[in-house]
C-alpha cells in the first residue's frame, strides 16, 4: 500500500505541492490527475524518492520510500528515452539487473516481457530500428521487469494505436490482479473513467478532488436525470424543465425532488422506460470545470482536508 | 549514505561495455599508436630518404678552379648515409649498423661559362667557382641547377672534398682527413641525474623531445577520452529523458560511481594497450637510441591517469548533469581539457628546463598536474624532487576528492533540471546545498 502523509514541497518559498494526502490499496488502480503544472511531476519525484519532501511522510507498504528496495517502484516517465544504439535485450536486462535481478534472471525476464508485448523477435535489434510504438513497448517493459510493487505510468496511452492501448490495458489488468499498486497520470479522462477505481486531482499543488471515479462523477452529477422511453414526459411533478439530448430526454429536477420521485410518476403516467439514470458529466468536464471554476484551492472554514480525511478516501 | 556495489557495478560494466564496442573506440585504441609511429616513420624516414635520394642524383660535380689550389684535386667525391639516421625504423638489437656509400664525379672546367653551360645542358648539377684570390678573401661563387631543400647531405660532401683538397700532397693523408672531418668520430658525455658524465647519444636529442612529449600527449589523451565520454554518456542520458526512470531504480551517487569506474576502466584498457604497443615497439627503438627512461615511468604514469581523470571526470560529470545538450556541454569541457594540453603547448620551455619556475608550477597545479609532470620526469636530464612528485599527486588527490564530493551534489541537483542552464551563482548554491 502506498501513503502519502502530508506531503509538502516548496520552490522559492512558493509550495508546488502542499499538504497532499492519498492512500492506494495493493491491487488498486489510480489516478493520478491535474492541468500542467499542478505540480504531479514533482509528487511523483518524490514518490519515487527522486526528490525529499519539505515535511511530511511516504511510505510503501510501511516502510518509507527512500529506505525500501530500490526495484520495488518502478516509474514510466511521460517524456521517456531509451539507449538508442543499443539492443532490446541488452537494455531490459540491464534495468532488470538494477532491479536486484541476477543477471540470467533478467534476461529470462526480459524475453518473457518482450514475449508478453510481442516484441520477441525484436530482442536483439537496436533500439533506433524499432518504431515509435515499439519503443514504447520496451519503455513499459523497462518498468515492469522486476515486478516491481508500484507502478507510476506518466501518459502510458499516448501515441499508442488502438491494438497497443488495449495491450496496454490488459497488462495493467495483469498486474492488478498479481497485486500491484498502479499509479497512473493522465490527461485522458475517457481512460481514467475505463481502469481506474478511484482518482486524486491536484491544481496548484492543493488536493481539489479525491475519491472513488464514479462517486465523483455523482458529485458533480447535474440534478438531473436522463431517460430513453416512449409516452408523454411533459409536466411531471418535480421537474421544472426538459430537453432532448443524444436520443434521450434529460429532465432537470426541482430542488427537493429526487430521481426515485421522478421514475414513480413516469411508470404511473405509463410511460415505456427504456433506460433511466443520472445525468452524471463526464470526467473530462468536471476536471474542466473544477480547474476554470478553481473549485477545491479554496477551502473556505472547513480549510483543507486533514490527513484523516484524505486517508478515508472520500470526495471532497 | 551507502552505496550498493551490485548497482554500481552493474552502471560500470554497461558504460566499459558500451564503450568499448563503438567502432570509433576501437579505431582510436587500434589506430592511435599505429598513426603515431607512422607520422614519426614517415617524417624522419622521408627526410632520410630524400637525403639518400639527394646524394644517389648528385652524380656529377663541376669546378672551376682559378686559384691553383685544386691542381691535385681528386676526381672522385665520396660521401655515406647511415642506416642510424633514422632512429624509428626498427632495428634488430646489436645489428651492426650499415652504410652507404655514394661517389660523385668532380668535372673541371676552365671557366664560369663553360661550367654553367654544362649545368643547362645538364651534364652536373650544380659547379663551383674557386677565384684566383681564394686563399685571401674566402670567396667562392656557386652555381646549381635547383636549389633543393634536401641538399644539405651534398653541401657537407662539397665542402670536406674541398677542405681535403685544399690541403692534399700538403701535409699528411692522415691530417688531410682530419681536416676534412675533425669531427667524425666523436664521443660525447653529459652530467646526468646522479652528477656523473655518462656517453651521449647523437639520438638524445630527438629522444629528448619526444618521450616527453609522447608520454604527456598520451596520458592527457588517455584522461581526455574517459572524461569526454562520460560527459557523453550523462548528455545524452540527460537530452533523451532515460534518467527519469534510471534515477527511480538508482540513486545518483550510484549512477555516477559506476560511470567513473566503467570509463576509468576504460582509460586503464586504453593507457594498457598503448603502453603495451610501447614497450613491443618503442623500447627497441629506445634502446637502439640508447635511451633509458626512469623505471618508476609507468606506475607514476597510472598514478597520474588514475587521480587525473578523477579529477577531470568528476568535472565532466559536473558539466553533463547542468547543460541540455553536447553543444553546451562542449562549451564548458574545452576550457578544462585546454588545460590538460597546457604543458604541451608550453612544452619547449618545460624540457629546456624541466625544472624551472613553470615546469614546477605546471606539475603541482592539479589541472595540468598530470601531463605536466610526466613531461619533466621524460625529459631528458631533468632530476623531478621525489618530493615534488609526492606534492603534486598529494594535491591533486586533494582536488578529486574535493571534486568529487561537489560534483556528486551538483549531479544530484542537475540531473532533473531541463530547460535553462543554470548559473554560476545557481550552481555554486546547489554546490552548497546538495
Amino acid at each position: 500500500m502506498l501513503e502519502v502523509r502530508d506531503v509538502v514541497k516548496t520552490y522559492d518559498g512558493r509550495a508546488v505541492v502542499d499538504r497532499v494526502s492519498f492512500q492506494v490499496q495493493p491491487g488498486e488502480v489510480f489516478a493520478l490527475l491535474g492541468p500542467n503544472g499542478a505540480g504531479k511531476t514533482t509528487l511523483i519525484r518524490m514518490i519515487t524518492d527522486i526528490l525529499k519532501p519539505d515535511s511530511g511522510t511516504i511510505l510503501l507498504e510501511g516502510e518509507p520510500v527512500g529506505s525500501r528496495p530500490r526495484g520495488s517502484i518502478a516509474y514510466l516517465p511521460e517524456e521517456r528515452g531509451l539507449y538508442r544504439r543499443a539492443k532490446v535485450l541488452e537494455v531490459l536486462s540491464y534495468y532488470g539487473e538494477l532491479k536486484g535481478l541476477t543477471r540470467p534472471a533478467a534476461r529470462t525476464a526480459a524475453l518473457e516481457l518482450l514475449d508478453r508485448v510481442e516484441l520477441r523477435e525484436w530482442a536483439d535489434k537496436q533500439i533506433q530500428a524499432l518504431s515509435k510504438g515499439m519503443q514504447q513497448k520496451v519503455q513499459l517493459c523497462g518498468a515492469l521487469i522486476g515486478s516491481p510493487r508500484l507502478l507510476i505510468l506518466d501518459e502510458p496511452f499516448s501515441g499508442l494505436d488502438p491494438v497497443n492501448v488495449q495491450l496496454f490495458e490488459e497488462i495493467l489488468h495483469e498486474r492488478r490482479a498479481a497485486g500491484a499498486t498502479v499509479l497512473l497520470s493522465t490527461h485522458q479522462m475517457n481512460k481514467v473513467e475505463e481502469v481506474c477505481d478511484r482518482a486524486l486531482m491536484i491544481n496548484r499543488g492543493h488536493m481539489v478532488l479525491y475519491g472513488r471515479v464514479g462517486e465523483i462523477r455523482r458529485t458533480y452529477a447535474d440534478h438531473a436525470v436522463r431517460v430513453r422511453g416512449e409516452g408523454s414526459m411533459d409536466g411531471l411533478p418535480g421537474v421544472h424543465s426538459m430537453k432532448a439530448v443524444d436520443g434521450q430526454v434529460e429532465l432537470a429536477l426541482e430542488p427537493g425532488a429526487t430521481s426515485d420521485g421522478v421514475l414513480r410518476a413516469l411508470l404511473e403516467r405509463g410511460v415505456r422506460i427504456e433506460s433511466f439514470a443520472l445525468a452524471t458529466l463526464p470526467l473530462e468536464d468536471i476536471f474542466v470545470k473544477v480547474v476554470r471554476e478553481g473549485i477545491g484551492l479554496d477551502h473556505g472554514a472547513s480549510g483543507p482536508p486533514t490527513v484523516d480525511e484524505a486517508m478515508a478516501g472520500g470526495v471532497r | 549514505m551507502s552505496l550498493d556495489t551490485g548497482r554500481v557495478w552493474t552502471v560500470a560494466r554497461r558504460e566499459f561495455l558500451a564503450t568499448v564496442r563503438r567502432k570509433a573506440f576501437v579505431l582510436t585504441l587500434i589506430g592511435t599508436p599505429f598513426y603515431f609511429v607512422f607520422m614519426m616513420t614517415i617524417t624522419t624516414g622521408s627526410s632520410i630518404n630524400a637525403a639518400r635520394k639527394s646524394i644517389s642524383q648528385f652524380k656529377a660535380f663541376g669546378v672551376v678552379d682559378s686559384s691553383g689550389l685544386l691542381a691535385n684535386a681528386e676526381h672522385t667525391m665520396r660521401s655515406s648515409v647511415r642506416s642510424g639516421d633514422n632512429p624509428f625504423q626498427r632495428r634488430v638489437p646489436g645489428a651492426a649498423e650499415t652504410e652507404q656509400v655514394f661517389n660523385t664525379e668532380v668535372r673541371f672546367y676552365p671557366d664560369a661559362a663553360a661550367a654553367q653551360n654544362a649545368i643547362r645542358k645538364e651534364e652536373i648539377g650544380q659547379a663551383i667557382i674557386v677565384p684566383a684570390d681564394y686563399l685571401q678573401t674566402g670567396h667562392v661563387r656557386r652555381y646549381v641547377r635547383s636549389a633543393g631543400l634536401f641538399s644539405e647531405s651534398a653541401d657537407r660532401a662539397v665542402s670536406r672534398w674541398l677542405a681535403a683538397n685544399l690541403v692534399r700532397g700538403k701535409v699528411e693523408p692522415e691530417l688531410a682527413a682530419r681536416v676534412a672531418r675533425p669531427l667524425a668520430d666523436e664521443a660525447t658525455f653529459k652530467l646526468d641525474k646522479s652528477g656523473e658524465f655518462v656517453a651521449k647519444s647523437d639520438n638524445d636529442e630527438l629522444g629528448g623531445v619526444f618521450i616527453p612529449f609522447a608520454f604527456a600527449f598520451a596520458l592527457g589523451l588517455c584522461i581526455t577520452i574517459g572524461g569526454q565520454y562520460l560527459v557523453q554518456g550523462v548528455v545524452e542520458e540527460k537530452e533523451s529523458r532515460i534518467l527519469e526512470s534510471l534515477l527511480c531504480t538508482i540513486r545518483p551517487t550510484e549512477l555516477m560511481a559506476g560511470k567513473l569506474f566503467g570509463l576509468g576502466a576504460v582509460g586503464l584498457l586504453v593507457i594498457t594497450v598503448w603502453g603495451g604497443a610501447g614497450l613491443v615497439v618503442g623500447l627497441p627503438a629506445l634502446a637502439a637510441m640508447h635511451i633509458q627512461l626512469p623505471p618508476f615511468i609507468l606506475p607514476v604514469a597510472v598514478a597520474y591517469f588514475l587521480l587525473g581523470y578523477l579529477l577531470y571526470g568528476s568535472l565532466m560529470l559536473g558539466i553533463g548533469a547542468v547543460t541540455n545538450n553536447m553543444r553546451e556541454a562542449q562549451q564548458f569541457s574545452v576550457w578544462f581539457s585546454f588545460a590538460n594540453f597546457a604543458p604541451l603547448i608550453v612544452m619547449w620551455k618545460v624540457i629546456s628546463d624541466p625544472n624551472g619556475g613553470l615546469a614546477t608550477f605546471l606539475s603541482l597545479f592539479p589541472l595540468t598536474a598530470a601531463t605536466g609532470t610526466m613531461m619533466r620526469i621524460a625529459a631528458s636530464g631533468a632530476a623531478v624532487p621525489a618530493w615534488q612528485v609526492g606534492l603534486s599527486l598529494a594535491l591533486l588527490a586533494f582536488a578529486a576528492w574535493f571534486s568529487l564530493m561537489i560534483a556528486s551534489r551538483i549531479f544530484r541537483i542537475g540531473l532533473l533540471m531541463y530547460g535553462k542552464t543554470p548559473t554560476l551563482p545557481e550552481i555554486l548554491r546547489w554546490a552548497r546545498q546538495g
